[in-house]
This record gives C-alpha cells, structure tokens and sequence, in this order.
C-alpha cells in the first residue's frame, strides 16, 4: 500500500510517485479515451513493477503467514467458542425460545431516542405511556455487576445504552441475559428511558428477546483494523468492527443519489444499455470476454457506455445518461478495480464548454451534499472547490509547467523528441524517457509530456482543455486549432475525474478514426509478441487482445447524430475524494482481490 | 390567342395574294405556338426536376445509390472548405416549449420581431415552387412545422432553392426565426436562418401522414394498449437492432423507455422514503450465489482467476445487513447464461431489497404498496391497466392492481386444484414418486432430473399461475424449493415465501431470510445433492456467506422483482425486447 501512503503526502512526493507509475507504462503510449480515469497507473503494478510488487507481496505474504499462525490459536478460540454459542442456540430452543426470530417491531432508532431526549436530564427518567419504546441492534459491549447490566446496543443510527436493572427484568430475563447473550448477538429490547447519572442515555430494559444468536465473536477493533486483506474480504466484519466503513457506503449511496437528482433536475433522462456486447468499443482497455451457449458465440463486457448511449442522440433523445458498471480486465491497484462505475452524460446540441459548467454543477452539488462547504480536506491536503474552476489549455500547461511551446515545435517529430529530450533531460526517469521516444506523433508526444510533467501537479481542481487528435479518436476536432480537439479532463488531486468532449459526429471522419485506431493496436501487439518471443516473458501482455470496430455504432452516425457533447465521471473517484478515502477499495463494498493461498 | 397585329411586309405595291398571306401567318403562328408549347414543356420538365430533386424524390433511387450521393455531397461541402457538421446551435427553447409558449397565435398571426432557435431533425418535406418549403422538425416527442418562405430569408433566391433542395429528409436542422400561424391555423417557424447540423445518409423510411399528424394527438400513457403492427417502421428484426431509427420512426417507443425510466425511479423514491440506502454489490463473483441458474464465466487475466458474472446481488447484500446496513436494495443487471425467447435475455435488471426486522408479511404490503401506487401514478389515476395478453388481434384483458393482492397458499391450494393429497415429508422417496405420478396423470411434461421441486415447480405452473391473471400471492413454498428462506413459524416442511404472479408470470419474489447458520449449510448439502442428481441449476454454496450468517444476521425480509416483466406489463409488451433498448439478438448471417 505505498501507493496509499505516497498520495496523502504533497506534490513533491506525489511527483514521485508518478514516476514510479509511469516507469512502468513502457513502451505503451497510453491511449487516452474516456469515460474513466485513464488506465495509466494501472498499468504500474502491472507490468514492470509487478516484480516489485512480488517482492512486496512475499513479505507481506510472510507477514500474512505471521499473522495467521498466531491466529491459528484464535481460530481454535473460535471453533470454540462457536461451539459454546451454539449450545446456547440449543437451550434456547429447549426453553421453547427462538435463537432466529421472525420479526421485531421497533419504534424508534438508537439515534432518534438520543435526539428526542437531547434534554432529559442525568439521573432523569421518562416513564410516561409515550416514553415506552422498542428498539433493536447488535450488542457490542457490555458490563454486569450483580443486579446490573450496562450493554451497549448498535443499530444502523448509531447506539444506545441498554439499563437492565434485576429488578426491572420480567421473569428470570436477567439471569439469561448474563448466561445466553453475548457480544455480537442482535437483540431487541423494550422499556423506558432513562439517563444514567453519567449522563448515558439508556433503555431501561423491561424485557428484551434474542432475534439472532451470533456464532462467532466480534473482532477486536484495533486488531480488526490491521488485517487488510481480511477487511475487504469479509466487508461485513469490517463494517461490525469499524462502524465508520459503513458511513463511507452511507456517503457514496447519497453521492450517486445527488447525481440522479441533478441530472433529473435538469431534464435528463436515465437509460440502460447492455453489459455483454458484440464488440467493446467506446475506450481503449482490454475487456472481459464470456461466451454465451445459446447463441453460441463469445460477448465482451462493456469497458465504456459511450457508443450505445449516443446511439439513442441518434435516436431522438437529447439528453441521456446512464450509471453502470463498466468492466476492464487490467490489474488491481489502489485506484483500479476490475470492475467500477460511471455516469455518462449526453446533450444534444451544447459542446464542451457547456459540459464544463455541468462537471462543476455535479462535483460541487455532491461536495455540498456531503460536507456542506466547497472547501474539503482530501488526505491532508486542503481542495476548493468554489466555482468557476481553472480552465487553460494542455499547451499552456506543458509551456508553463515544463517550458516546452509546443506551438513552436512545428511539425518535424524527430526535432520534438529532441527539444523534449534536452528540456526535461535531468528529471526524466529512464522509463519517460523510452515513452517519449516511443511517441508516435507530436500529439502522442504532447500527451506523454502532459503526463509525466503536469498531472501530478494539478491538485485544485483542473480543466485540462483541447486534447491532440491523435488521442482523442471520438472527440470532435477543435473549430480553430488544427490538430486539436474539443476535449477537457478534470483533475483535482493528481487524479483524473471527468473526461468530455464535443462529441464527433461526422461518420466519415469517425470511421477513419477508428480504422486508425486499430491498425496502431495492431502494430502494438504485433510489437508485444515480437517481444514476448524474444524475452520469454508476457512483460506487454496488455496489448495482446483484439480491438474490434462497432460497426452499429458507425451505421447509426450516418443516420445523423445531432451536434452534442458528452461527459463521463468515474463515481468510484469522486466518492474517494469526498468521502476522504485512499484506496477505491475503501469505495467499493466487495473489491476484487487476489486469490486467497 | 389574340390576331396578330396588321402585317407590315411586304412592302407597298407588291402584289401577293390574299390568300398567301394568310397560309404565311397561318404558318407563322403554328410555329411560334410549337415553340412557346416546347418552351412550356422545358420549363414544367426543368421545375419538375427541382421539385423532384428538392422534395427528396431522389428516394425513389436504389438506397445504395442514395447513399453514395449523399456521400459525394458531404466530400463536396469539405472540398469547398465547408464543415458540414457544425460544432453547436444555440437553442433558445426545445419544441415542445415553442409549442406550449406559441399555440395561442390566432391563425395567419405572425409575430415577426420575435427571434427564436430550434433544432431537430426534419422528418416530412414539401415544397410549393423553389420559394416556399414546408418541413415537419421533430424534437423530444414533439412536432412542429417549419415554413421556409425565399423571401423571409437572408438567402437570396438562387441560393435558397439550391439550400434547400439539399436538406433531405432525416437531416437535423437548426433554424432561427419567428413564430406565425398559417391561415389554415397550423403553428410553425418562419426562419430567417437555416442550417444542416449532421446529415442522414441513408434514405429514410417514408412517414405515412396520418401518422405524423398523429404524433401530439394520441400521446400513449402507460397501461394502455399499444399495437406495434401499425407502426411505420413495424419489422422486428430491424427495429431491434436499429433502435435508433425505431426511435425515430415510431413515437411510442420513446415513451416505453421513458415508462422504463420512470418505473425505476418510482422505485428508487419509494424505498428512498422508507430509509433504505442503495448500494452496488458486484457483479462479477468467484461464486455465482443467490439463485438457481446457469452463469457466464469469465476471466481475469492479471489475476488468472476465473469469474463468474451473478446471477443474484442476494448473498451480498445479506453480508451487508450483517455489517450493520438495516435497510439496502440494489438495482441493477443480473447475468443468466441461458436461451432467449419472449421473456428472457441474458442480462436483464432486478430490484432487490433487504429490510432487517422485518418478515414476509411485512412485505407483502409493502409489496402491494408499490405496485399499487407506481399503476396509479403511471396511469394517472387508475389501479387497471390493459394489457395483450392473447396476442395484439384479441381483445386486451384488464390487469387490476388494486390492493390486497389475492393470496394463495402453494401446497393447500394445490392439492385443492388438482385433487392431489401430497405426502406431508417432501424430502421422502414416496413424495416424488406421488408426484411423478401426478404428473403422468395430467400429462404434464417435467424434463429430468425428476427432482420433487422440479416436479412441484411443473404442477404449479399448470394449476395455480394459470390461475394468477390479476396480482396474486402464492405463498409458502416447501422448504427444498427455497434454500434461502427460512422455514415458516408453524407449518413444518415449508418456508415462509412468496412469489407475486400477474398474468401467469412470476413478478417477485421474497421471503423471511433463512438466518440460522446451521440450517443455511444443511440446505446447501441438500442443494448439492440434486446438483449431483444432474440439476446444474441447484445453488452452490458459498463459505463466506454462511461464515456471514455466523456474525448474526437479524430477522430479515428480503424481495426480488423483475424490472423487464413489469415494464413489458405497463407497456403492453408481450416481447421482452420491446422493454429493452438494446436487446441480446443473434449474430446476422
């Protein structure tokens, strides 16, 4: 996790650590497409550094091996301890009780009751008929002294205590409280309130009935914590131990919903467009292929939603989107998950520039939603978000950050590489160096520089404008500068966020486009099998899938697809920004992770 | 024809007859008449093959070659440096506002100071000489008339009619003018300006007038009829795999995806309202869990790892109720690796939520609640909707979603219906052997393996969903048909479920959550054992779900509901494609 560690820090080390990313990109001149953050990091855990990471991984699988021989002797705590637990299910069940209940009734929420009696005073109780409440949740401490027992019940509010005076208990309900529940068990309690002279407020429990027997014990907190691994695999466990990971789940599920709210607001209409599909296009990555039996044939999953939502532009739909999962079967890193998800937004007749407004409308209604204020606090370093945000040009930004003009470059890309080489020579890793030289035209070359000089840079947030054709197949080219297109990404904190474009439109130039685009992959992977021959090795293996032409997507463009724009924002990146998160693993409830020894 | 006027040749003092002069007029006459008639004959030919050319009656052209020509005529445009693909029109008001703000005119009314932009894509065209054109702008659902009158413009003549007997039929146009009513009382747009925004290089299917005329007259409203046999564009085939020309073509199928959006997000508000948090589970698993189907697999390179897409978010969204989340639905796709006919695709959506605290009971109100109240607002105001469900040429029958839904008790009822007295243990040799026999005896066909679920599944899909036409509850299956559900309170061998049937067609379905952990793991051993039998369909276990279940999940109610079948419902759709904006179909040739 040195990639966590490195992001919070400033932008020296974040410089830092992109030149770690990138010395690993190699010879592959990142494509950048939308609609998600570019797969550029990605690619440095794995290719080159992926020796790196074998070398991490064998001690922190030694580290792993450590932990798990010492908690080998916990699990045969637990075995017994399920053993003891599950005696309990059975002399529930022989006094004729149920240890899984059907239903509870509650009345209130733990932090309802704490917000309702805000102003009962210590030592007070509220006995009246309204004062009777039900409430239900998982015990997750408790104390017993003699004829008291102080338990602390969490729900999905947030807690509450629970009084059981002896006295108070129906029948023998407190000599079973001390000999059947334990830590972990969900109960459901009803009584009075009451507030104790610590000035706790509590239930006073008059009777309480057991709906779940937990089997297993809790897991300590701080120990809970350090187990990495055991966290995204058993999110449940995580979630019980931490209740904080909830809130992050809590703040994505009102993110997405603010999203909704804003589109809708605005006259858009949510659509869904499939999964598995004939040929992955709208993105350069490599996909996920499947086979389906019946119609005897393989499918890709999606890797972008862009061709089929503008298809419905074509179809008379002037303003769609769509949130989905999008699939890329590239490795797994702190920001990259197999699987993720997008908003894409298209509108006919408006351009980029008007898609500019809408990528600050969305971030700052969502940081609003969450915060309440446009300044945030993103892994120690202080973001704003006020509008308007920084718009310039990548020329200026390459002019400005690595005193490259690339308008005065001209056209001769040998004597670019050159004036890039000399200019940048003495900061520039080994690996940037081969990229450059690998650069293909002046527009790749520009990009490469853009990367490695300017986007570790860009920590308020960016819009980045006016991309070079050569990477940017489906944007439509700039009305005033040639060689350039209607494009912006939005950086905030080194990271791309969003990626729009004046949408292409004219199926002529589209097509070529396209055609262009895989005869480069072509020439790529033939370059990556000459050198997985001579090497032995599958150090390119990225480049070793086919990139098909959506030949649907191109036969709908001729039928005439308005003037319009779009915008894609990859959700996962936005909630780790807002909810202050390192990893897209702390974003996702379930993340993919390594096959477990 | 008026008499020439007095001869002046000859000249004076020839002598030429009378009669000479007049065969020579006669003559002349005859050939001036032949020339002026030649003359006339050029013109009408020349105006007939501008008119032709600017009506789009090119389209009685071979499409390829349509084709080609537009090509040609874009190659042309960039040649002279044009771009024929604008980067922005700036739209003062969509359509429909047009419509809305200027449908009060009083006919032959203009309001010629007034400047308003539009765009949309022109569907109908006709013309009355090179000066006057009249096209029919489509836009959102909405249609409207543009007059485009030579001396309104800022092109002079010329220029306007070679302008206009370029723009084709399927082009998306942007016009600047004012808004006027014709004399005969239609709104329209008189522009001054006119620009090709993107072309249409294919030849569009002809409009029928009627159709168009129709366009804001009878806006469909879901839970009425629709008939797709009397679209313009009506092919299956084509209007599947261009939908964006279905869309374009026939009106009403923008208005099924617009129904689709709204049913989702009538869903969304409702759980909204009840506290429940939406969540994303994922969708490609190392098990594929949660339900009985097959799965599409596939492979994760880096990892080389083999996944498998899900067929249920269910297990995963019961491990989040144990972390502590009480209340968490998730829309979204579900994969199942299987045929595609009327109601089946192989992605397809699903709702499904989970309510801690709550039991099946609960929510089959809850249940009634929503599909009650989401029939009355989409219908504004009814419980009843029509729908085709003998065909689109018998008469639609009447669904009524009214609540309380009918419930049906599986077994009882069954045993009822077909006069059956099953044996009380159906996990015992005898019970299938009963129902075997059963079977046999009503002729209904059950492909093997012959487990008993399998068996139960057949008798009720013949006795009691036959039965289920309006929404009815078929409730407390048998515990070996329902792994995840948890075994009723009072009724020994059956579980506390139910499925929601509306016309004869499983909607949802939801039960008590199985919670015993013990119980979980015996159900999946049972599971395995018709796996074994040769039931590929039986559910797989999955350790981390019941290590899950360990933690303690609370009494749970959870729900499942198609969203693909309630739209076809709400959309009298009797093909899953028709709900589905890009459906799965077979490769072409």
């Amino acid at each position: 996790m040195e990639a966590v560690k490195l992001w919070s820090l400033t932008s020296q080390p974040l410089k830092h650590f992109f030149h770690l990313a990138r010395s690993s990109t190699s010879t592959s001149t990142s494509y950048v497409f939308r609609r998600t953050p570019r797969r550029l990091v990605l690619r440095c855990c794995s290719s080159t550094a992926t020796s790196k990471n074998v070398d991490q991984g064998t001690t922190r699988v030694a580290g792993r091996n450590r932990r798990s021989s010492s908690s080998s002797s916990s699990t045969s705590d637990r075995d017994a301890i399920r053993a003891i637990r599950l005696k309990k299910v059975e002399e529930l069940r022989s006094k004729g009780l149920d240890p899984y209940a059907y239903k509870w009734d509650r009345t209130h929420s733990a932090n309802q009751l704490q917000e309702i009696y805000i102003n009962l005073g210590n030592g007070e109780e509220a006995n009246s008929e309204n004062d009777h409440v039900c409430i239900a949740g998982r015990i997750v401490a408790r104390r017993a002294f003699g004829k008291l027992a102080f338990l602390t019940l969490r729900d999905d509010s947030g807690t509450i205590q629970l009084y059981c005076d002896k006295e108070r208990l129906i029948g023998d309900q407190f000599e079973q409280l001390k000999a059947i529940v334990d830590i972990g068990d969900i109960l459901g309690a009803s009584g009075s309130i009451k507030r104790t002279e610590k000035g706790e407020l509590s239930v006073c429990v008059h009777s309480f009935a057991i709906l779940t027997k937990s089997l297993l014990p809790l897991p300590d907190k701080y120990h809970g914590l350090t187990d990495v691994d055991k966290r995204y695999r058993q999110r449940y466990v995580d979630m019980i131990a931490n209740p904080e990971v909830a809130d992050v789940f809590r703040k994505r599920a009102k993110i997405v919903s603010e999203i909704r709210r804003t589109m809708d607001s605005l006259g858009f209409v949510e659509v869904e467009t499939p999964v598995l599909q004939g040929a992955a296009g709208g993105a350069e990555a490599r996909p996920f292929i499947t086979y389906h039996n019946s119609l005897e044939r393989d499918l890709y999953l999606r890797i972008a939603t862009e061709l089929h939502l503008k298809r419905m532009l074509v179809g008379g739909f002037e303003k769609v989107y769509e949130i989905g999962r999008i699939f890329r079967n590239e490795g797994i890193s702190p920001r990259h998950n197999p699987e993720f998800t997008s908003i894409e937004i298209y509108e006919a007749y408006s351009d980029y520039q008007s898609m500019m407004n809408m990528a600050e409308e969305i971030v700052t209604r969502c940081a609003l939603a969450i915060h309440g204020k446009l300044t945030i606090d993103y892994q120690g370093v202080e973001i704003c978000l006020e509008r308007p945000w920084r718009r310039e040009t990548m020329h200026n930004l390459v002019k400005e950050a690595a005193g490259i003009d690339f308008n005065e470059l001209g056209n001769d890309l040998g004597v670019a590489k050159e004036v890039t080489l000399s200019t940048l020579g003495k900061n520039l890793e080994k690996k940037d160096k081969a990229s450059i030289e690998g650069c293909q035209s002046i527009g790749h070359l520009l990009n490469e520089v853009f990367e490695i000089v300017v986007e570790p840079q860009l920590i308020q947030p960016t819009f980045v404008l006016d991309y070079p054709i050569e990477v940017s197949p489906l944007a439509k080219p700039h009305r005033r500068s040639a060689g350039l297109t209607e494009r912006f990404e939005l950086f905030i904190c080194g990271r791309e966020l969003a990626n729009a474009f004046s949408e292409l439109t004219d199926p002529i130039d589209q097509r070529g486009r396209l055609e262009d685009q895989i005869k480069q992959h072509e020439k790529k992977k033939a370059a990556a099998m000459s050198t997985n021959l001579d090497k032995e090795g599958m150090e390119n293996e990225d480049d070793l899938y086919e990139v098909t032409l959506d030949d649907d997507f191109l036969t709908a463009l001729e039928y005439g697809m308005p003037p319009a724009s779009g915008l894609g924002i990859g959700i996962d990146r936005l909630v780790m920004l807002l909810t202050d998160s390192p990893s897209i693993r702390d974003v996702i409830a379930f993340p993919v992770l390594k096959l477990q020894r | 024809m008026e008499a020439p006027s007095e001869p002046t040749a000859p000249a004076a003092g020839e002598v030429i007859s009378k009669n000479a002069l007049k065969r020579e007029l006669k003559n002349k006459q005859r050939e001036e008449e032949r020339k002026r008639k030649e003359e006339e004959k050029a013109k009408k030919a020349a105006e007939m093959q501008s008119k032709k050319a600017a009506t789009g009656e090119d389209e009685d052209m071979d499409p390829t070659q349509y084709h080609e020509n537009r090509l040609k005529y874009l190659v042309a445009q960039k040649a002279d440096g044009r771009n024929p693909y604008p980067h922005k029109f700036f739209t003062s008001m969509t359509i429909n506002e047009y419509i809305e703000k200027y449908k009060g005119l009083s006919d032959g009314e203009h309001l010629e100071d007034v400047s308003v932009s539009l765009a949309g894509r022109i569907m109908n065209k006709r013309s009355s000489g090179g000066k006057l054109w009249f096209y029919d702008l489509h836009g959102s659902g909405y249609k409207l008339q543009v007059m485009a009158d030579a001396s309104k413009s800022d092109l002079d003549e010329a220029e306007f009619s070679k302008f206009h007997a370029n723009v084709k039929r399927g082009d998306i146009v942007g016009v600047t003018g004012f808004p006027g009513k014709s004399k005969k009382g239609e709104l329209s747009i008189f522009p001054k300006t006119f620009v090709v925004l993107s072309h249409c290089l294919h030849m569009m299917p002809r409009q029928k007038s009627g159709a168009a005329a129709d366009l804001q007259k009878n806006v469909w409203v879901p839970g009425s009829t629709r008939n797709p046999e009397i679209y313009i564009l009506k092919d299956q085939e084509t209007r599947y795999r261009l939908r964006h020309l279905d869309l374009m073509l026939n009106p009403e199928v923008r208005e099924i995806f617009k129904t689709r959006s709204k049913i989702i997000s009538y869903i969304r508000r409702f759980l909204d309202d009840l506290d429940f948090l939406e969540v994303e589970t994922p969708m490609m698993n190392m098990i594929a869990g949660g339900a009985a189907a097959r799965p599409f697999v596939t492979h994760h390179n880096e990892l080389n790892m083999r996944l498998f897409m899900r067929i249920a978010p269910e297990l995963y969204l019961k491990e989040l109720v144990v972390g502590g989340l009480d209340r968490v639905y998730e829309i979204g796709k579900q994969f199942r690796n299987e045929g595609i006919d009327l109601t089946h695709n192989p992605e397809f959506t699903t709702c499904e939520f989970y309510m801690a605290y709550k039991d099946y009971n609960d929510l089959m109100e809850i249940t009634e609640q929503m599909l009650s109240g989401m029939a009355k607002e989409l219908t504004k105001g009814s419980y009843k909707i029509k729908y085709h469900a003998n065909g689109i040429d018998k008469d639609p029958i009447e669904i009524d979603f009214t609540p309380p839904f009918r419930r049906i008790d599986m077994i009882e009822e069954l045993e009822k219906m077909a006069g059956l007295s099953i044996p009380k243990d159906l996990s015992s040799e005898e019970a299938n052997q009963y129902l075997k026999d059963a079977c046999l005896k009503h002729d209904i066909k059950c492909p093997p393996p012959e487990t008993t679920a399998r068996l139960l599944d057949k008798l009720v899909g013949h006795f009691l969903e036959e039965t289920c036409v309006n929404p009815t509850f078929i409730i407390n299956h048998p515990e070996i048909m329902s792994p995840l559900a948890k075994w009723h309170r009072s009724k020994p061998g059956l579980t506390e479920r139910f499925e929601l049937f509306v016309n004869k067609h499983e909607l949802c379905n939801a039960y008590t959550e199985l919670n015993d952990p013990v119980v979980q793991r015996q159900r999946f051993a049972e599971q395995l054992k018709d796996r074994q039998s040769g039931d590929d369909e039986a559910m797989a276990l999955d350790e981390t779900f019941c290590t899950a279940l360990e933690y303690g999940l609370p009494p749970t109610g959870g729900w499942g509901m198609g969203i693909d079948r309630l739209t076809m419902l709400l959309t009298d759709s009797q093909n899953i494609k028709e709900v589905l904006l890009f459906p799965a179909m077979k490769p072409q040739d």
